[in-house]
């Protein structure tokens, strides 16, 4: 899985130098064992809501690689119909994909209430990043779960950079684990699948037990900058990021305790590489081929079960159909 | 729905009749690279995207402000800062990403030459940078917050909605906080979708207390932006984003003041008025051109420059002459500020009006990602409202 989101980044990484992806894109590929273990940790029927650095979870949470590139190029097949792009995909118990900094958390508690109140025994997983750690809805959010007991997994992906930002120059305590104050929080090696999937288990046990949110920072790194116009190395050196790649790699580190306790061999691996390959150049040739979506769209799914109204806007005798 | 695909048709066709390659119009070529490259962008073999929604007209080069320098819009904003910072010593910039320059590069250079004590980062919280603006304007000092883009303004509209508009209201003008000054990008670029392209001028204008200000060029906007800094009230300054790098003038290096509340007549006329600020304006002025081309129309064209308070007088001595009025703005159009241009106009100068006035906006919907072009009222669609207008 980890394979997959690699490629499928990567993927994206190189449509968006072709310039058929535009817009914003922010890519995750050094944080897959984030969004892969924490999958590994829950349940399908729990819920996650995240930032816009989301193709990952995306992908998790059950969306194919197909349907996830071919709304970053804006087209029909892709999860939120082509109108929301790489910031805004959704998929079942996936609350997206959002892009005010921030804003994510307090609906993440939200979730979390709905949990609490229907009974079965779900948990939300609500993430953020370091630099979103410094706004103030955040700790709203925690003060309102604790209050109240929500099941509430609030997960602070800490890539030691908020968009050029380094932690130590903008946050006045970088333990962002200890920002819960009176929410118990953990620190876990973001970069190790395994650790996060157990640390993710162990939160929402805790969740589900009844004893309120919980807090967990996941230590990890990006490879690329903070978005696809970012290089990434004006406020970083390039050793640093080579050195996180050869020592800390999440894909590397999984397949040498794979291959060393003899659970799968070299060339296993191998297969599944070339097998991920070829996915991600089928879901490639799709999202560039799928048409856009039709003009009339423009004005959909603005309100919700309206009759039809006309939008009104730029010319008096153009509208468009709001339909939802 | 026929006449909607009737019309969608000719859109397509105008769209196709004019530009290159595929029809994705990219507003703004020079923004090809995207807002956050600090240093260069490293070389590039993909082509330069020409197609935009408007062309950036300067205007003349001003005689009366001494020696001027080619400049574009953020190295216009960047001059203003320097000169502001240069002149008050309480001034401080703050705001996310300044110290090394800015996403856009406005403040580039401020921190060597002023300090790190006068030009520093704030970490990413909205609310935070305007409240702690306001607590610095309230003591007397020179408060420069940025807000990274507009469209994050809104977690700081309750400090600048209810602490800054009516500090000196509600304290009898014992206490203000007139020297602060916010900045931020604004207005669409292209490609920035629903969280970078949004204009909540209209919000702002509903708030008595503060001034709102958006320059259509590198000149105006050094000189609006000076004024708002020295204007004892508190100021939001919109700088359309996608002139910062297309828009390039002769700019004076010396400080000067372009006076708030005052709208610009920039091209006479004696048929209609034609009303914009920011990157419109440009756009309007196209279609001017266009109509004196094929309709034999003369348009008055105004850059109202204030959004809040409005230079009312202009734009009503104005349609009084021409008796015809089109406002035009990328916001959507329910609530946007052309309904309250409209609404006052219609009130001062009903019995001279020749034709129901005309706003040529945004759609009332989020600002779309990939329908954009569709989007933005362009010069075609003012046109056709304008057309509309004449044959009224």
């Amino acid at each position: 899985m980890m394979q997959t989101v690699r490629r499928m980044e990567l993927k994206a990484d190189q449509l968006y130098k072709q310039k058929i992806i535009r817009g914003f894109c922010h890519l995750c590929d050094g944080q897959e064992a984030c969004c892969v273990g924490m999958e590994a940790g829950i349940n399908p029927t729990d819920h996650l809501i995240t930032a816009y650095r989301a193709h990952g979870f995306t992908f998790t949470r059950g969306l194919s690689v197909r349907e996830i590139l071919a709304e970053l190029t804006g087209r029909r097949g892709g999860c939120a119909k082509g109108k929301g792009g790489s910031m805004h995909m959704y998929a079942k118990n996936f609350y997206g994909g959002n892009g005010i900094v921030g804003a994510q958390v307090p609906l993440g508690a939200g979730i979390a209430l709905a949990c609490k109140y229907n009974g079965k025994d779900e948990v939300c997983l609500t993430l953020y990043g370091d630099g979103a750690a410094n706004q103030g809805q955040i700790f709203e959010a925690y003060n309102m779960a604790a209050l109240w007991k929500l099941p509430c997994i609030f997960i602070c992906e800490n890539n030691r950079y908020g968009m050029g930002t380094s932690v130590e120059r903008a946050a006045a305590s970088t333990d962002y684990y200890k920002r819960g104050d009176f929410i118990p929080g953990m620190r876990v090696d973001g970069m190790d699948v395994l650790c996060v999937r157990e640390a993710t288990k162990f939160a929402a046990a805790h969740c589900r037990a009844g004893k309120g949110p919980i807090l967990m920072e996941l230590q990890t790194y990006r490879y690329h900058g903070h978005s696809m116009s970012d290089p990434g190395v004006s406020y970083r050196t390039r050793e640093e990021i080579q050195e996180v790649r050869s020592k800390s790699d999440p894909i590397m580190l999984l397949k040498d305790r794979m291959v060393n306790s003899n659970l799968a061999s070299v060339e296993e691996l191998k297969e599944i590489d070339v097998e991920v390959r070829k996915e991600i150049e089928d879901a490639a040739q799709f999202a560039t081929a799928d048409p856009e979506p039709p003009l009339e769209e423009l004005g959909y799914h603005i309100y919700s079960n309206e009759p039809p109204f006309e939008v009104r806007g730029a010319n008096q005798w153009i509208k468009f159909k709001s339909i939802s | 729905m026929a006449a909607v695909t009737a019309s969608a048709g000719r859109l397509w066709r105008l769209r196709a009749a004019r530009a290159e390659g595929p029809w994705r119009g990219l507003c703004g070529a020079g923004l090809l690279r995207g807002f956050l490259q600090p240093a260069s962008a490293g070389g590039e073999a993909a082509p330069r995207r020409q197609v935009a929604h408007f062309t950036f007209q300067p205007d003349p080069e001003s005689q009366e402000h001494g020696q001027t320098q080619k400049m574009n819009l953020f190295q216009a904003i960047t001059s203003a800062l320097d000169n502001s910072l240069a002149k008050d010593p309480t001034a401080v910039i703050f705001g996310e990403d300044v110290a090394f320059g800015g996403v856009f590069r406005c403040t580039v250079g401020l921190r060597d030459k002023y300090g790190k004590d006068r030009v520093f980062n704030t970490p990413l919280c909205e609310q935070g940078i305007v409240g702690f603006g306001i607590g610095i304007a309230v003591t007397g000092a020179t408060a420069i917050a940025e807000i990274q883009f507009a469209d994050y303004i809104f977690p700081a509209f309750d400090q600048i909605v209810n602490e800054a508009a009516k500090y000196r209201y509600r304290s009898g003008d014992l206490f203000n906080c007139g020297s602060l000054t916010i900045r931020s990008p604004w207005g669409c670029v292209g490609h920035g979708a629903l969280y970078h392209s949004q204009s909540p001028e209209a919000f702002f204008a509903h708030c008595p207390g503060i001034k709102v200000v958006i320059p259509r060029s590198p000149f105006q906007a050094k000189g609006l932006l000076l004024s708002c800094i020295e204007d004892k009230n508190p100021c939001i300054f919109f700088e359309p984003k996608i002139l910062y790098r297309a828009a390039v003038e002769q700019v004076p290096v010396e400080p000067y003041n372009i006076p708030l509340s005052q709208a610009e007549v920039i091209q006479e006329g004696s048929d209609v008025t034609l009303v914009a600020w920011g990157t419109q304006v440009h756009v309007i002025r196209e279609v001017a051109s266009m109509a004196q081309e094929k309709l034999g129309v003369s348009c008055e064209i105004i850059d109202l420059r204030t959004i809040l308070p409005w230079d009312v007088d202009t734009v009503c001595k104005s349609v009084i002459k021409t008796g015809r009025l089109l406002i035009s703005h990328e916001a959507p159009l329910t609530g946007g500020f052309a309904s309250e241009i409209s609404s006052t106009v219609q009130e001062e100068c009903f019995l001279n009006l020749e034709a129901p006035i005309s706003r040529v906006c945004g759609y009332d919907t989020p600002f779309p990602h990939i329908f954009e072009p569709f989007y933005i009222p362009d010069k075609w669609k003012c046109y056709d409202a304008l057309r509309k207008m004449i044959n009224y």
